[in-house]
């Protein structure tokens, strides 16, 4: 295989490839060389943290877009996005009635690139609840949830109601009446529950009526322990769906 | 059950290598063009539409309508036409329950892998889905009365009748409610063997006095009960039964893969439906109005 891999003489190409690639840092990095063979690009995939979700080799009717129109990646994708553009907001923000609205203000007129960091983490939001339906009505029409997959059909269920609560627990933030009147419409529906209504709602409030309490709850929440949570439930998931045979294929 | 878990294995495809590809280039480049593509969609959205921010929040100015968070407008729009502890959580507690038994009741393992993987599913999809579209739709209209409204301006635009009102024997029918204000029930009581029957339709003694302070308990107050509980109840639990049996003498059902397809197609037609509705549909006290009337309201 090596030898297959080097030219008898080096070309200048060669040279500069090496350089780049065969350099003691680069190798201290990436274990492979770069991945321009077949044997490389499997160890790119197998020997990096990231791309080893992935199996190093995937059935060809997988790649195929009309397959699953990648809707449970872009979903990950939104979640990773929403987590960068949230923690860039978090520099900006603080969640009590006092300051919440008025910082909210200042970011979007003071900052740089404020308004649109803001517009992205709202879009980004509701691209990702669009885009969670519409996985799960993939994985149903195509049938995938099938045996040996009936777990992770729950655990994506649980997944979908986490990204609701995460968006729900993100819309009272900005404190402005779109966001009190909302999370108190929410709320109260919550309230109406035939037992422990009355309760799980003043769990959710720390209080009878949407005020401070409420606030740094669903900042706690929205901003660490939702995505704490999700982030496990999403690793299950993940690991389920090579676990479980990759994607479903037909018998 | 030894078997199931073996099964699963054993049925599982053998690895046929020349049909596969590597996950890079092939996977790892279509994620990453993907991955661009929304970063670019997303980028260009936010450059033109500003995220909304209203006045600072304000407990003691109530907007009208206020309305949830629109993912939730499915559930307000419910909490119209049924007793608010069905609509904001017995329901959608139920439809999450049931969504996730899918695969434990549907367990053929059988047609995976393929979109509509059985013989029927394109036409059992289009019908769930279109039907329950248009009998959410219908039962929206009815309980909003805008079939009294329409059929009152048809009569008079007509010249039949100038000042044509709804009559009152049909006021039952006005819409959900009218089951409860429309139909005389102080008249109903009758006489079983010198007993009078349900002389108070609406304090039906339940409890025994003393035993509860909760005055539901203790006295039924049953017109509101049909219209609140039974009626939308039996509707949520009725319609999809009667979409099974129909489809089923259609000669459309053949399996529970079927009957999955048929009521998953008729749940995203009414999720979808009254999301739109409870959005774009409903303006102030929640009165069903077309989007270009609605506004908002600062009381």
């Amino acid at each position: 295989m090596a030898n297959l891999e080097r030219a008898p003489r080096k070309s200048f190409n060669d040279l500069i490839y090496d350089l780049i690639f065969k350099n003691y840092v680069w190798q201290s990095i990436f274990r492979t060389g770069y991945p321009n063979t077949p044997r490389n690009q499997m160890l790119a995939v197998a020997t990096n943290v990231f791309l080893h979700l992935h199996p190093t080799r995937i059935h060809r009717t997988h790649v195929k877009i009309t397959h699953t129109y990648c809707l449970g990646g872009l979903s990950f994708f939104m979640f990773l996005g929403l987590t960068v553009t949230g923690v860039l907001l978090m520099f900006y923000y603080v969640p009590s009635i006092e300051r919440a609205y008025q910082d909210i203000q200042e970011l979007e007129a003071n900052v740089r690139f404020g308004q649109l960091l803001r517009n992205m983490h709202r879009w980004m939001a509701h691209a990702m609840i669009i885009l969670v339906l519409l996985h799960m009505m993939r994985v149903f029409y195509t049938g995938a949830y099938k045996p040996p997959r009936e777990f992770n059909w729950v655990v994506g269920v649980v997944l979908f109601i986490l990204t609701l609560l995460l968006s729900f627990t993100g819309y009272l933030l900005p404190w402005d009446q779109l966001a009190f009147w909302a999370i108190t419409v929410g709320t109260t529906m919550v309230g109406s529950a035939p037992v422990l209504g009355d309760e799980s709602k003043f769990l959710l409030l720390g209080g009878f009526s949407v005020g401070p309490n409420a606030l740094i709850r669903f900042y706690t929440l929205h901003v660490i322990g939702l995505p704490l949570v999700i982030s496990i439930f999403m690793a299950v998931h993940f690991w389920r769906v090579r676990r479980d045979g990759g994607l479903a294929r037909p018998l | 059950m030894v078997s199931r878990a073996a099964a699963a294995i054993r049925t599982r495809p053998r690895r046929e290598r020349e049909a596969e590809v590597l996950v890079w280039p092939d996977l790892v480049f279509i994620e990453f063009i993907s991955a661009l593509i929304f970063s670019i969609a997303l980028m260009v959205l936010s450059a033109m539409v500003n995220a909304p921010l209203l006045n600072r929040a304000d407990p003691d100015t109530t907007p009208n309508p206020s309305k949830a968070p629109w993912y939730f407008l499915n559930l307000q729009e419910l909490l119209l036409h049924m007793e608010p502890a069905w609509a904001g959580v017995i329901v959608p507690t139920i439809a999450l329950v049931l969504l996730a038994a899918i695969p434990y009741w549907d367990r053929d393992t059988q047609g995976q892998g393929v979109w509509f993987g059985t013989k029927f599913a394109g036409r059992l999809t289009v019908f769930g889905f279109t039907a329950a579209t248009l009998i959410t739709s219908l039962l929206i209209i009815w309980d909003g009365s805008l079939h009294v409204v329409w059929t009152e301006n048809v009569i008079r635009g007509l010249g039949l009748n100038s000042d044509f009102t709804w009559p009152g024997g049909l006021d039952w029918f006005r819409n959900l409610r009218g089951f409860d204000t429309g139909i005389p029930w102080d008249s109903l009581g009758f006489t079983i063997g010198g007993f009078t029957m349900f002389e108070d339709w609406r304090a039906i003694p339940l409890g025994i006095p003393g035993t509860t302070t909760d005055p539901w308990l203790l006295n039924l107050n049953f017109p509101s009960f049909l219209s609140q509980q039974i009626i939308p109840v039996a509707t949520m639990v009725g319609l999809p039964v009667l979409f099974v049996l129909f489809c089923k003498g259609l000669g459309w059902i053949h399996s529970r893969r079927d009957i999955a397809l048929l009521i998953f197609s008729a749940f995203i037609g009414v999720y979808l439906t009254t999301t739109i509705v409870g959005t774009a549909f409903r303006g102030q006290g929640q009165d069903l109005k077309p989007p270009w009337d609605i506004v908002v309201l600062e009381e």
